[in-house]
Parts: C-alpha cells; sequence; structure tokens
C-alpha cells in the first residue's frame, strides 16, 4: 500500500492490475537483484532438479536415457559398498571432527587471551584452511608412508613398530581424518575466537568475585555461551565432513591405471562422494550417480539434523 | 577447425607443423583440455554447443564412445581402408564400434614389456642381458623362480610391487575380458581364473612387496635397488625416468613374461558436428602419419601404432637411460605380436570387483577363495543392476 500512496494519481489503475504496475515500475530494482537468482536458477536450481530427474533413468552421458522408475534406488538400498561408504564417512568424519572441535576450542581460549602477536598467529592458524586440499595431501602422503615416511620414524624412534598408514583399513581413515583436522582447527578456532568476544566481560568478573577457578569459568560460563557458535561449527564440519572426496581421492590415487576413486585396499578410504565418482564417472553409470547423489543428500540432511537436537538439548 | 587433445596426447611439435602445413586452407585451432577430459568432451556432445571438429579419445574411454558411434563421422566414408595397411591390425580394429562404424583413428600403442634393474639381477645370479632376459623369463613358471631367487640371494628385495600387476597383465595378455559381444559376464570364465590363480600364487611365494605403486615408498624401494623389476607398458620408461632419475644407466627392457600385453593407446575422431570432415580426415591422417608418430614417441613418449616408424632414426636412438639400449628393439616386435579383447562398455564397472578383491588379497592377506567368492557375488549383482547376463 506503501507503493500506492507514492504513486501519482494518474496512473492508478484498478486495483487487479497492481502488481504487474508495481514490477513494471520496480522492474530496474528487479533487474538488478536478478544475476544471482538467474544464475541460481541456472546452475543450482537446475542441475539440482536436473539430477533428481535423472535418478529415475539409465544413461551413460552420451546417448538416450531409458526409464528405469524406483530401480536405481532399489539398487542403491542393497548396494553394500554404498553402505561401506556411509560407514567409511561416519567414522573418518568422526575421528576428524571431535579432536578438531577439541583443539579449536583450546586454541581458540589461548588466541582470546594471547597479548602479543594477535593478528600473526590468527593469520598462521587460518593458512592451512586457505591452502590446496591437492598439495596438503600428496605432503601428508609422505608424512604417513610407510618406510620413508615422519610419523613412522617418530613411531620408530620410541620404540613403536612402523604402522603401514596407508595400506591398512584404519591407517587410511585416520590418516584421512589427520589431514582433515589439521586442515579445519585454525579455521574453526578463528570461529570460536569470534564467539569468545561476544562474552560479556561482566560475566568473568563476577565468576571470579564469586570464586570460580578458571576450569569452571570455562565449563559454566564460556561454554555454555559458546552453544550457538558450536552450533554452527558442527553443523559446517559436518556439511563438509561427510562430503570429504579429495582428501581420499590424492592421498590414495596410485599411478597404475587404477581407479582414482576406489579408496585404497578394501574401499577403506571410499567415502560416499567418491563412491558417487565412481559410479558416475568410471562407469558412465550417470543415473545411478544421481541417485547416489540424493542418498548422500539424505544422509547429511539425517546428520544436521541430529546435531541440531544434540547441541539444542544439551543447553536446556 | 578446432582439434581437442590433452597435454601429452599428441606431439606437440607435430601440431604445430600441420598447423602451419594446413594455414593456407584451414584455420586449425589446436586446444589442449585440462582436468576430466571425457566429462567436458561429453558434455560438449550432449550440449550441442562448441564440439571441436576432431577429438582425441582416450584408449580406456574408448569402450565409453564405441556404443554411441552415431556422435562421430564414420571414418570408412572418408576413405579410412587406404591407409589400413600403415598401422597395427589389432590397434585399427580398436577404433570399430559393434555396427561397424569406423570411430577412432590411430593415434599410439601401450606394449608392456619387462624393466629390470640390470645389475641387480646379475648380482642375484639371474640372466641379465635383455636378450638372456627374454628369452629365459618367458614363462610365469620361470618369472616366479627369478622373484624367489632374487629374495634368496638379495635379502629384502621383491620382484614385483603388487598382486595387481600379475592380475591385471595376464588378462591384458588375453583376448577375453570381463564382458563379451553379446552382453554376457565372462569374469568367471577361465581366462580370468587363470590369471587370478598367478597373482595368488605370486603372492604365496613371497615374491611381492607390501608397497603401493607411485608411493615414495615405492620410489625409494625401485631407487634402492629393492624393487629391481616391473612389468609395464612403453610409456613407463617415462615414469621411470621421471620418478627414479638417479637409477639412470641402471635398467633394461626386456620381453614381458609368455606373450606381450597391451596398456593405453589413443585415437583421433571426427565428430558429427564438423563441417569439412574430408579436410578433419586430410589433417588426422597427416598427424598421425609414420614419420610424425616416429616424432610423437620423441616428444611425448607415444609408442607409434605405425609400424613403418620404428626403423626410422628417431627410434633408432640408444637411450642412456637405459644403458644404451635401443628400446625400440624390444616395444617394436611386442606391439605387433598383441591380441586384444573385445572392449565392452561395461568392463569398467564389472572388472573392477576383481581387481578390488585380488588387491585385498595382496595387501590384507584376505582369503584368496574368499575373495574370489565375494567378487563373484558382487560381479553378480552389479552385472544385474547394468543388465549383463551372468
Amino acid at each position: 500500500m506503501a507503493v500506492l500512496e507514492q504513486t501519482p494519481p494518474a496512473v492508478v489503475r484498478p486495483s487487479p492490475s497492481q502488481p504487474k504496475k508495481g514490477l513494471r515500475k520496480y522492474w530496474h530494482l528487479y533487474a538488478a537483484i536478478s544475476p544471482f537468482y538467474l544464475i541460481f536458477l541456472g546452475f543450482g536450481l537446475f542441475p539440482v532438479g536436473f539430477s533428481l530427474y535423472l535418478s529415475f533413468h539409465r544413461w551413460d552421458g552420451l546417448g538416450s536415457m531409458e526409464w528405469a522408475g524406483l530401480s536405481q534406488y532399489q539398487y542403491l538400498l542393497s548396494d553394500s559398498d554404498f553402505w561401506n561408504s556411509i560407514g567409511n564417512t561416519i567414522i573418518i568424519w568422526a575421528l576428524a571432527t571431535f579432536p578438531m572441535i577439541f583443539l579449536a576450542m583450546v586454541t581458540a581460549v589461548m588466541l582470546n587471551s594471547a597479548v602479543r602477536f594477535k593478528g600473526l598467529y590468527r593469520v598462521a592458524y587460518f593458512l592451512p584452511n586457505v591452502t590446496s586440499v591437492v598439495a596438503i595431501a600428496i605432503v601428508f602422503g609422505s608424512i604417513f608412508s610407510t618406510n620413508a615416511g615422519m610419523v613412522n620414524a617418530v613411531l620408530h624412534a620410541v620404540g613403536i613398530d612402523q604402522v603401514a598408514w596407508l595400506n591398512t583399513p584404519w591407517g587410511i581413515k585416520v590418516t584421512i581424518a589427520a589431514l582433515m583436522t589439521w586442515q579445519w582447527t585454525g579455521y574453526n578456532a578463528i570461529i570460536f575466537l569470534a564467539g569468545l568476544q561476544t562474552v560479556p566481560g561482566e560475566l568473568y568478573e563476577a565468576a571470579r568475585m564469586d570464586g570460580a577457578g578458571p576450569f569452571q569459568t570455562f565449563f559454566r560460563i564460556t561454554l555454555p555461551l559458546l552453544r550457538p557458535t558450536l552450533l554452527f561449527v558442527l553443523v559446517v564440519s559436518t556439511v563438509t565432513g561427510l562430503q570429504s572426496f579429495s582428501e581420499p581421492q590424492v592421498l590414495l590415487q596410485t599411478s597404475s591405471n587404477d581407479s582414482t576413486f576406489a579408496g585404497g585396499p578394501g574401499h577403506s578410504g571410499q567415502t560416499m562422494v567418491l563412491y558417487f565418482f565412481q559410479q558416475t564417472f568410471d562407469n558412465n553409470d550417470f543415473g545411478y550417480g544421481a541417485a547416489v547423489a540424493w542418498g548422500i543428500f539424505l544422509v547429511v540432511v539425517l546428520f544436521s539434523i541430529i546435531n541440531w537436537r544434540l547441541v539444542q538439548r544439551r543447553g536446556d | 577447425m578446432v582439434l581437442w587433445y590433452w597435454s601429452g596426447g599428441l606431439s606437440d611439435t607435430v601440431v604445430k607443423n600441420a598447423k602451419a602445413r594446413y594455414d593456407s586452407s584451414v584455420d586449425l585451432q589446436a586446444i589442449q583440455i585440462g582436468g576430466q577430459y571425457r566429462s567436458k568432451l561429453i558434455t560438449t556432445i550432449t550440449g550441442k554447443a562448441h564440439i571441436p571438429d576432431i577429438a582425441g579419445l582416450k584408449g580406456e574411454d574408448m569402450a565409453a564412445y564405441l556404443p554411441n558411434a552415431d556422435q562421430f563421422i564414420d571414418l570408412r566414408t572418408l576413405g579410412a581402408e587406404k591407409y589400413k595397411d600403415q598401422y597395427l591390425p589389432w590397434k585399427w580394429d580398436q577404433g570399430f564400434a559393434d555396427d561397424g562404424t569406423m570411430v577412432g583413428f590411430p593415434i599410439d600403442c601401450g606394449p608392456v614389456a619387462h624393466f629390470y634393474q640390470f645389475d641387480i639381477f646379475r648380482k642375484a645370479g639371474l640372466p641379465y642381458e635383455p636378450a638372456d632376459v627374454s628369452k629365459e623369463l618367458n614363462t610365469w613358471e620361470n618369472f616366479f623362480a627369478a622373484g624367489e631367487q632374487l629374495r634368496k640371494r638379495i635379502p629384502g628385495t621383491m620382484l614385483l610391487t603388487d598382486v595387481n600387476s600379475v592380475f591385471e597383465n595376464v588378462v591384458q595378455q588375453g583376448s577375453k575380458r570381463y564382458v563379451d559381444k553379446d552382453r554376457h559376464f565372462i569374469g568367471d570364465q577361465e581366462h580370468v581364473r587363470n590369471a587370478w590363480a598367478l597373482a595368488v600364487e605370486a603372492k604365496r611365494r613371497g615374491i611381492v612387496s607390501d608397497l603401493v605403486n607411485g608411493t615414495p615408498d615405492q620410489l625409494s624401494a625401485k631407487q634402492d635397488g629393492k624393487l629391481p623389476s616391473e612389468l609395464g607398458a612403453s610409456w613407463a620408461a617415462f615414469d621411470i625416468k621421471n620418478g627414479v632419475p638417479k637409477t639412470k644407466g641402471r635398467y633394461r627392457v626386456a620381453d614381458m613374461p609368455v606373450r606381450p600385453a597391451n596398456n593405453g593407446g589413443s585415437f583421433l575422431s571426427v565428430t558429427k558436428a564438423c563441417r569439412e570432415p574430408e579436410q578433419a580426415f586430410e589433417i588426422i591422417t597427416w598427424i598421425l602419419n609414420a614419420a610424425n608418430q616416429a616424432q610423437g614417441y620423441v616428444d611425448a613418449g607415444l609408442f607409434p601404432s605405425t609400424p613403418a616408424s620404428y626403423p626410422l632414426k628417431q627410434m633408432q636412438e640408444p637411450d642412456p637411460f637405459f644403458g644404451g639400449q635401443v628400446t625400440t628393439d624390444i616395444f617394436g616386435p611386442a606391439a605387433q605380436k598383441i591380441v586384444v579383447a573385445y572392449n565392452s562398455p561395461f568392463d569398467i564397472a564389472l572388472g573392477q570387483p576383481l581387481k578390488d578383491e585380488i588387491k585385498n588379497v595382496g595387501v590384507l592377506g584376505k582369503d584368496p577363495k574368499k575373495a574370489w567368492s565375494d567378487a563373484m557375488s558382487k560381479c553378480r549383482r552389479i552385472a544385474k543392476h547394468l543388465g549383463v547376463s551372468y
């Protein structure tokens, strides 16, 4: 109605044509915000919709599509390799996320109380996150290699047998998780730091007056007030962790003409997205690949809901 | 006229010469496509936009292109038959789709040979001159026995990196793979069982390492002479030169046991979108003639599919990396003795469970019987899903 009042009376028309007029008058404003929506429509919404359509078909990417009904989804449910990849992803995610959150929290608290070189520390902790995953994975591949690796050299020095990190099911998962932890700790520490700085100083002062020690202060004041931040960190880590792809792909690829999406011996490092790539691009099975992608989507949604509930409840 | 290829897919010198040579009649734009080559090519073809006129097709992707031969121009209609005699017959046949359409014109091939370290073999009391190695290690039994002797004489030394190199090379040596022309699964037949048994035997006799191909561990083992032997295609020579440059002069090349296999090798095609197919075909045949293929070998390690290239000077140069050996003496005759299997679009999906499970035997020590039955039940499931009869 505000629109109506501002328009000169001469152009006011009967109410049914009001919206059309508004659109005509403000088209340049709509045009100004349209690029995002048009690009999103073309490169976001359309592919999403198309992948849903694709998942009900059989398609090799070049020839004609063939209607497959629900058979791709039926096969997905009975596909032990897909379930294995879900298991791998969740284990790797857990191995990476919980140590990462702990380390990030500790780092954030230390950064918060640091007096000198604050900026330098923050930049340094953020660096791993903006480094190319491929480069990191190559370096980690060397660090965790069996005979020439640094990790095994350290283990050897303290008298522990060497571990074939990239050649055993658990070694592979731990290596991938270590890489992800290293990459994301700094980023999340910065997020926690931002959260810490919103905690009012008076609360700490009051706590100190009441005789609370540093641990009590942390668990009774800092942690509860950081809950929204923790939720954000958990959800983001879940979404990225459940979609891990480059880390296992680069760590476990071999130079022979082996599939680069197989995820090492026993598929131990084959995450959901790696499995999606294998089905789609190794096998040219685009219909099934689309079904796998929707399966991944459901798993991610499920985990985000679980995260949400857990963190919500803890505060009640 | 747009030509798509990938880095190392053609000799850059030859491409540049082709551009100059046909400059008066056509504007040849040769573009190196990075990243996922096949995905990008499929995308332009499916999207019907910006399709290159001439497209390189990687050997491992041929099975995906051939069922869609209608996207390409049948090279027979452009007079390909008259070039047939100049190319390796098996390689020529690989460019054909089931319906008889000729989709791909041969670029290179990848004859597999036995690379080994001369001094280590001599120290272990094994034959060490290429001719002797070829002659004496000519069966898998002799090859494995040599591996046992090697380990006994020089402790800590293994003949091969993994069991997969045995399994896959034995399968590649044969004229059958995993799925036949009638869309029937044949990965449970004698030829695969035999390859499986040999791979298991290699493991049992303790001649394979627990290392992974291409890792720093494997490269350092090669450099230290602890992994002095490998079965690799002609292009593996470049991997060795780049991966372990310090071994210069120590490696030699001999025939692989039993008979040569092929691994890799690409094609050029003319797409349906091409408006001057005759001109495109003329350019292709020039780029891939015997003289230019010899140049491709020098520039990019592309082993020629034209036997007339082998006696040319560029290919008869002694290679100092291989102790002055003329490696064409091994790869050339090998290339002419290769037989190939039918290239099914379902081979990748149905070969993968077997490769995965033999790897589990080799690396994780899984019971071979259990691994075989797991592979078979997986294959049965995948075959059903893909509409392949089992």
